[in-house]
């Protein structure tokens, strides 16, 4: 694969040794050339003319090259997940100038996707996005001299956007209820949360009262931005300008994720054209009662190079 | 980890935080010798803190009937067979605390409830320890057939396992009162304060997808007025008050006395290691040792000789320090008995309450000569 004096690969360049886009990311995914086109610890982020936002499944995300990334344990912070429950990742990531926006695929059996019931988990994955170039220090949710980006996408929140925010009369159909108050209406079960925020009465319901993402009432999309500066203070962005969209496939899950390569708020990365960023990958496995820290991150962190 | 005090061990255990006591320890008595197991304690709790969408299954406050009782399903057997052997040493515990057991790579031991644990709250209501089927029993003095009724709040643990396990520090210890609290705002609902709890008073709420757990009702403790649920017992069991250390204890402080001074007050399962602050009168009429024990530790018989003693009349300040409770909204914080009366100051020296040791009683004869009636009640 030819390569500019700078080391950094074009879209001209990938697109040289084919007639078509398709055909190019054949070679650069599958073919011998793929591993030295695309340097091992390196995400490549394709230059696209428009990325692809609530499709996962579009051809478009073919236009950036496959990445596999190896899932490993979590033994940094208790409780430690000794053993990965998910692998491996595949990863592909394209730009337009304004907007990234990363695709991420892999194998799960079971579908988790409900966080009402105790004892349910979700399943989920999140990129982190950081200043430098492959930065290591940052792999443990950023340091405070260098914040991370999460972008993290919720198998239930899926869901919730496709179905509507799921409550309790959906996985327990038979629930009885007298009454909630203060909200006196003939059939209760129907209730839902936004019906508190119309009677002006979220003091009901104490995480919407204050303002958890986790709470809210409606579901706009299945991603969160957050920000972090090491093991736990991973903070809610206050603008959430992320969007995404997951799908099972025969295999498992695969979820796109888009956001602006601007920052819209403190402290959250900022992407370049031309540039370099450092970025980590993470799955949770909501049969194994993932959560939090209880996770299988990337074993290592990757240097994204964007292309100009 | 790094190595605290636990008076209520009598040594040090290890702790992933340092030692850290609030300016003061809220903290309550509950006599299970008085208890009726009417549940308007948790009443009270559900209509005030937890009628909301999502609390559903949700009591923060609870009455089970010990031996078999238990809210969420089994919750202290799973976490005694967990924890292993424990013993004490005379007042030295010799075990392991649910940290001390912790497997490699986790901070405490623990499990983590499903939906349908929670689904029979009153299981085990009112069921005698051993079965009747054997022989018939007549009334027998003293009881070889027993239950109890234990209500059961948070504890706000001076070593909370919720708050160590938290990893976003979502949970946090007030520093004016020591009442546990969740930040409903950073919580994520991982829930491993809910596994890690021994006592299981850590909720999931199914609509907000956040843990909850019991407040303490700490807007009425910052006006100096007790929790709901104290202030409705119907049986008056429950004193709420702020507890001290052994070192730091006040004679006239009615928690201190009933826990440090009498001794009659213990803690509930202590063997945990989280040196709970309700602490519990044990109850007269179990005759097992070895079961009272393991609930209370080892102080639990020399509780009940005490508690007895008084109500036999032999101790006038006892009984008064137990007249205290539901006597008023008030938090009482210093209290005496005088005469025959015992008297309980608020924080600001206000006398709150002044109760007579001995109830007068009028006998009258049982037929009314004006109204040529029997009457029903004489006294």
């Amino acid at each position: 694969m030819e390569r500019s004096e700078t080391g950094t690969i074009t879209r001209r360049q990938l697109l040289a040794g084919g007639l078509t886009g398709t055909a190019v990311i054949v070679v650069a995914s599958c073919g011998p050339d793929a591993n030295n086109a695309i340097p091992k610890g390196e995400i490549f982020v394709a230059r696209v003319k428009k990325v692809p936002r609530l499709d996962p499944s579009t051809r478009d995300w073919e236009y950036g090259p496959q990445a596999t990334i190896e899932m490993g344990s979590q033994e940094m912070a208790l409780p430690t997940k000794k053993v990965p429950t998910v692998t491996q990742l595949t990863v592909r990531a394209v730009h337009d100038g304004t907007s990234i926006g990363i695709r991420i695929e892999w194998d799960d059996a079971e579908t988790n996707d409900l966080t009402v019931r105790v004892d349910d988990f979700r399943d989920a994955c999140a990129v982190l996005l950081a200043a430098g170039a492959g930065d290591a220090s940052v792999r443990a949710m950023g340091t405070p001299a260098s914040p991370a980006t999460l972008l993290h996408w919720k198998a239930d929140w899926e869901r919730d956007v496709q179905l509507g925010v799921q409550g309790i009369s959906d996985v327990y159909p038979n629930l009885s209820v007298d009454t909630y108050p203060p909200l006196i209406v003939d059939n209760p079960t129907e209730i839902t949360p936004m019906d508190y925020v119309k009677a002006g009465a979220t003091d009901w319901l104490p995480g919407l009262a204050v303002g958890n993402p986790l709470s809210a009432p409606t579901r706009p999309t299945s991603v969160e931005k957050l920000v972090a500066i090491g093991f736990g203070t991973s903070t809610s962005c206050k603008t959430q300008d992320a969007i995404g969209a997951g799908q099972r496939t025969k295999k498992g899950w695969r979820v796109a994720i888009v956001k602006p390569m601007t920052a819209s708020d403190e402290s959250e990365t900022v992407l370049h054209a031309g540039g370099t960023a450092t970025c980590a990958f993470a799955v949770w496995s909501g049969k194994d009662k993932d959560n939090g820290g209880h996770k299988s991150p990337s074993v290592n962190t990757f240097r994204m190079r964007l292309e100009a | 980890m790094v190595e605290v005090m636990n008076w209520q061990l009598n040594r040090m255990m290890a702790y992933p935080y340092e030692e850290a006591r609030p300016i003061r320890q809220a903290a309550a008595v509950f006599d299970t010798n008085k208890c009726i197991g009417c549940q308007t304690c948790t009443m009270a709790c559900k209509t005030c803190w937890t009628s909301g969408h999502g609390q559903e299954y949700m009591l923060w406050n609870n009455v089970e009937t010990k031996p078999w009782g238990s809210y969420p399903l089994a919750w202290d057997v799973r976490e005694l067979e967990l924890l292993g052997p424990q013993h004490w040493n005379g007042d030295t515990y010799g075990g392991k605390t649910i940290f001390e057991a912790a497997p490699q790579g986790k901070k405490n031991i623990g499990w983590q409830p499903t939906g349908l644990d929670y689904a029979y709250p009153n299981r085990g209501e009112d069921e005698v320890n051993v079965t009747l089927t054997v022989k018939r029993y007549h009334l027998k003095l003293p009881h070889d057939m027993w239950f109890f009724y234990l209500p059961r709040i948070c504890n706000h643990c001076t070593y909370p396992a919720c708050l160590q396990a938290c990893t976003r520090q979502s949970i946090y210890k007030r520093q004016e009162d020591g009442i546990v609290l969740i930040d409903q705002e950073r919580c994520r609902g991982y829930r491993i304060c809910m596994e890690a709890c021994p006592y299981k008073k850590i909720f999931y709420n199914h609509t907000t997808r956040v843990s909850e757990k019991c407040v303490m009702c700490f807007p009425a403790v910052e006006d100096g007025i007790q929790p709901r649920c104290m202030r409705n017992c119907i049986g008056k069991i429950r004193s709420f008050g702020f507890v001290g250390t052994p070192q730091t204890a006040r004679p006239d402080n009615p928690i201190d006395f009933l826990v440090h001074v009498r001794k009659v007050a213990l803690p509930l399962y202590p063997q945990f290691g989280l040196e709970p602050n309700v602490y519990y009168i044990p109850p007269v009429h179990v005759e097992s040792d070895e079961f009272l024990t393991m609930l209370f530790g080892p102080g639990a018989r020399a509780a009940i000789n005490t508690y007895q003693n008084a109500m036999e009349g032999n101790d006038p300040e006892l009984l008064g320090a137990l007249l205290l409770a539901v006597s008023t909204d008030k938090i009482i914080s210093r209290f005496k008995v005088e005469s025959d009366s015992v008297i309980g100051w608020a924080d600001n020296g206000d006398e709150v309450v002044r109760i007579p040791l001995k109830v007068p009683i009028i006998e009258r004869s049982a037929f009314d000569e004006n109204l040529k009636v029997y009457r029903y009640n004489i006294t």
